[in-house]
């Protein structure tokens, strides 16, 4: 195992205090989504926070803890195709299994 | 073995039958694939013809309904998953490596691994006709059929488990590939200069991994159904929908169709150049458009559900989307024919079967632009007129592919050339019997005669042709036959090769044939997409051994077999679980530890020299 | 074409390593895994003939193993950080962190589970639910657990001096992992508890009643 390279710091990499910062918004986003569990609104409004907040938890983690933010473009390409793709299939399926195309 | 587990050291030699099973080059492992894939070949051909044999005449009494499902069962599955997809697996494994300009893949243990869990995956599933009968759901396994509820034969888990093996070896290849398409190609080997037959390999690995994922969960899903009596597919007892295995099977179905091709499109595009003398026409249009096949492929599956009653709109997006896949496909075939044109062509062998695939793969192309359109898909849905457009799209395309490939690339494989004399006889009879065989089932299929049905009355007329349909069936066979006797001839006594005996242009050629274990003395830096052609004073002599000896390659291994056979043995276990329950618990236990035990003794696995770190480390 | 000799052969094409891009295509391909099952699940919503569904999903319960989990991703970028500077001490403590915490998880999972057949009769047989819902949760616990394995695994061979600054790539592979598996549930938690449970009937009611027992007054 020679080939091991010795991690290059890079100028805007987080340090432990940015990922410590960035647990407190996940853990805070995900309070957020344990409040408007329990509000009374319309289920689609409903939907639509926590898909945004899910989602914005979902990239905080995959861009600062997972580093795709600052790492080389291609892993991003690695994981998120295969996951547009996913979700397309996901929304298709729910749409036909929905009747939603008769 | 197991006893050994502890105490296995790192094997060196690479001498005998050990030699090969704790063999980590890719181009033993290719071999392997081809072998292997080469027998399943003849298995699934034989079980075509006894089903040709039953079908030549009407109200025919050779086999019974149940053994004819179990033939067409069989047939397809082989032919897919035990034929096509290793036969790829081992042109992928022997030339991806040579042709990018490597010197093994990038993890050449998990390569081992692939070959290993397939060919197990292979027997055991197989293995079901010792113990139960062969598996009789067809090569879809259609649940909620496959149920226990109506399928009680033990040899529908056969089917299952052998699948699910296969598919866990099939995507650790496909990752392999992945991996060693973008990272090691030698020096100036932009991705825009790779050969044709990489690129390919590159797409089909991606299709791998993003298609095989769900039909992993559609067969855990059954298996589960099956052995611990959950509902995903118990429509009567807790309202499961009957259509979800169908989509979940076609969502990986589809993609898989192009699995099975884009190799051999990979193949001809790279024959067509060599035979012709001129480089490929529009090389750049003939990549994206394999990218864009495969990107489409993951949204047509619903296609081959026209008829479940889909609703119009997704019917006629569906439809649309299929229809869309015809202009790449297009695109392809006339970048192939302006390769030819004007070009100083050479008919060898190679370029005979290319031209086979051209021809036969736009037919099947052809009918499937017409099952696109929705009213003619329902018209011939289940009929043989289905059965004819994917013969000549995998049979016309994939298998005269792949036989252009053993062609052209049989003398850098074994140093020898196969016979010029038997080959034409091999194609012209292969392709006068592959007509032969599936041109009429067209004309049977539009008549109304469905699949998979086991006999036929006489009134019905629809003896003449599929008597003609058999003795088809038995033309393909002789071609066959004599590509066995043209193999086994030239193995021992074939003209010897040379390093580039059809002048061509990729850097497989510019290293002695057969290759030696570290392929290339020197990594080759390569300029261009022909390196060979564009550079000729460079092409002539590979450089002698640099003076401190032989590239250093990655040692033997015990580990991939031993825990491909912990994976197999798990699934073994499984089954006898159903029979004998503690047995059953005693073996998933014992060879779960073998397994496990494997995938640790694999990751701090000590490279038997020192030295040997230095040059191949990435494994 | 040019044959040069001292090429270094660890130079990869992309200059990005092979067991990273590795890493990543898993992910990738775990990727379509999960969205099937999550698919499956959200496809089988509401078709059960018999049986509880989303209204036993208790919010209070999995929010609070929710957050551990998310804790336990904090805690391995911290490992990481560690061993990347060099200090063993620091990787070492935050990586025991971080199987503590995926083991707490799995405890409030086996919790989650024994609660939904004990008091709801729910099992894998009972319904489309039970079926869909605990295999597609039950994959994700198995993910957890080879991760803890797997850390458990790297700290152990850091003692033994395999794992130290000069490989911590290793443990950056292993990370990707653990956060996939963060992210996945993150996913499962908005979309399968928060909105699949949201406006079930007799909600409110189950929840006091989860909550008074997880906290012991039930």
């Amino acid at each position: 195992m020679a080939t091991e390279h010795v991690h290059v710091e890079e100028h805007n990499h987080p340090g432990p205090r940015q990922y410590v910062i960035i647990g407190a918004i996940l853990a805070v986003i995900t309070l957020i989504e344990f409040g408007v569990f329990y509000l009374s609104i319309d289920p689609a409004l409903m939907t639509w926070i926590i898909l945004v907040l899910s989602s914005s938890k979902f990239l905080l983690v995959v861009g600062y803890f997972m580093h795709l933010k600052f790492d080389d473009v291609r892993f991003s390409g690695l994981f998120f195709a295969p996951f547009l793709i996913m979700v397309s299939i996901a929304v298709v399926l729910m749409a036909l299994f929905f009747n939603l195309t008769r | 073995m197991a006893a050994n587990i502890g105490i296995l050291k790192r094997p060196v030699s690479t001498e005998g039958v050990w030699g090969w099973i704790t063999t980590v080059d890719h181009k033993r492992i290719g071999i392997l694939y081809g072998v292997s894939a080469f027998i399943f070949f003849l298995i699934g051909g034989i079980e075509a013809l006894l089903m040709r044999v039953q079908l030549a005449q009407p109200e025919s009494t050779f086999v019974d309904a149940g053994t004819f499902n179990a033939l067409f069962t069989m047939h397809g599955t082989t032919m897919v998953f035990m034929v096509v997809m290793p036969a790829g697996a081992a042109f992928f494994n022997f030339l991806v490596p040579l042709m990018i300009g490597a010197r093994d893949v990038a993890f050449p243990r998990l390569n081992a691994l692939s070959y290993w869990l397939f060919i197990f995956g292979a027997i055991l599933m197989n293995f079901s006709f010792f113990k139960a009968a062969f598996p009789d759901v067809g090569w879809f396994g259609y649940a909620p059929l496959t149920t226990s509820e109506y399928t009680l034969s033990s040899s529908t888990d056969y089917w299952v488990l052998g699948l699910q093996i296969m598919g866990i070896g099939t995507t650790a290849a496909g990752f392999n590939f992945v991996i060693t398409i973008l990272n090691m190609r030698a020096p100036g080997m932009t991705l825009m200069r790779m050969p044709l037959f990489p690129w390919m390999t590159l797409i089909v690995s991606f299709l791998i991994i993003f298609a095989f994922p769900p039909l992993t969960i559609a067969l855990t899903l059954l298996l589960f159904d099956r052995f611990f009596g959950t509902n995903f597919f118990d429509t009567a007892g807790a309202g499961a929908d009957p259509l979800l295995w169908q989509h979940l099977f076609w969502i990986f179905g589809h993609p898989e169709v192009y699995i099975l091709i884009l190799p051999a499109m990979g193949i001809v595009s790279d024959v067509l150049p060599t035979f012709s003398r001129k480089p490929l026409f529009g090389y750049t249009t003939v990549v994206f458009a394999g990218a864009v096949i495969a990107f489409l492929g993951f949204g047509v599956w619903a296609h081959h559900m026209f008829t479940t009653g889909l609703g119009a709109w997704a019917t006629a997006a569906f439809a649309g989307a299929t229809m869309a896949i015809g202009v790449p496909t297009g695109v392809k075939v006339f970048n192939w024919l302006a390769t030819l044109w004007g070009g100083s062509i050479q008919f060898k062998t190679p370029l005979l079967f290319a031209l086979g695939f051209i021809s036969m793969f736009m037919l099947g192309g052809l009918s499937g632009v017409m099952h696109a359109a929705v009213p003619v898909d329902t018209q011939q849905q289940d009929t043989y007129f289905i059965v004819a457009h994917f013969h000549y799209v995998l049979f016309g395309g994939s298998i005269f592919g792949l036989t252009a490939g053993i062609y052209y690339w049989f003398p850098k494989m074994t140093g020898r050339m196969l016979s010029e004399r038997i080959g034409k006889w091999h194609f012209w009879l292969m392709f006068i019997g592959f007509n032969a065989t599936f041109m009429p089932m067209h004309i049977l299929g539009v008549l109304g005669m469905p699949r998979r049905v086991y006999t036929y009355s006489i009134d019905q007329n629809w003896a003449g042709l599929n008597l003609f349909v058999s003795i088809g069936a038995f033309i393909i066979a002789i071609s066959i036959a004599l590509l066995i006797v043209n193999i086994v001839r030239s193995v021992r006594k074939g003209e010897v090769a040379g390093m580039n005996p059809w002048a061509g242009a990729t850097l497989e050629w510019a290293i002695p044939s057969p290759p030696p274990h570290y392929n290339f003395a020197m990594i080759p830096t390569v300029r261009s997409q022909h390196p060979l052609w564009d550079e000729e004073a460079n092409a002539v002599e590979p450089p002698p051994l640099p003076e401190h000896g032989e590239p250093h390659m990655p040692d033997p291994s015990y580990w991939p077999i031993v825990v491909a056979f912990g994976i197999t043995m798990v699934a073994g276990g499984l089954l006898i679980w159903q029979a004998t329950t503690w047995v059953g618990l005693f073996v998933i236990a014992v060879s779960g530890f073998i397994g496990i035990r494997g995938i640790y003794g694999w990751v701090f696995e000590p490279v038997a020299e020192e030295s040997a770190e230095r040059v191949h480390a990435h494994h | 074409m040019q044959y040069l000799s001292g090429i270094d052969d660890h130079r990869t094409s992309t200059g990005l390593d092979n067991r990273k891009m590795l890493m990543w295509a898993f992910l990738g391909s775990d990727v379509m895994f999960f969205g099937t099952l999550i698919g499956t699940h959200l496809i089988y919503r509401n078709r059960n003939l018999s049986g509880p569904q989303e209204e036993i999903l208790s919010i209070p319960i999995t929010t609070i193993s929710t957050f551990v989990l998310l804790m336990s991703s904090l805690a391995m970028v911290l490992a990481l950080a560690g061993i990347q500077r060099g200090n063993m001490g620091q990787f070492r403590f935050w990586t025991a962190i971080v199987c503590i915490f995926g083991s707490i998880f799995i405890g409030f999972q086996m919790f989650e589970f024994t609660e939904f057949a004990a008091h709801y009769g729910l099992t894998p047989r009972t319904n489309l639910f039970g079926s869909t819902f605990l295999v597609m949760t039950g994959f994700h616990g198995t993910h957890v657990a080879v991760g803890i394995l797997w850390l458990w695994s790297i700290l152990f061979a850091s003692y033994k001096g395999k794992i130290h600054q000069g490989n911590s790539l290793q443990v950056e592979i292993a990370g990707l992992y653990w956060h996939f598996v963060d992210i996945v549930w993150i996913v499962i938690f908005g979309v399968v508890y928060l909105i699949g449970a949201y406006g079930a009937e007799g909600r409110a009611l189950e929840d006091a009643h989860h909550a008074a027992r997880a906290v012991g007054i039930g």
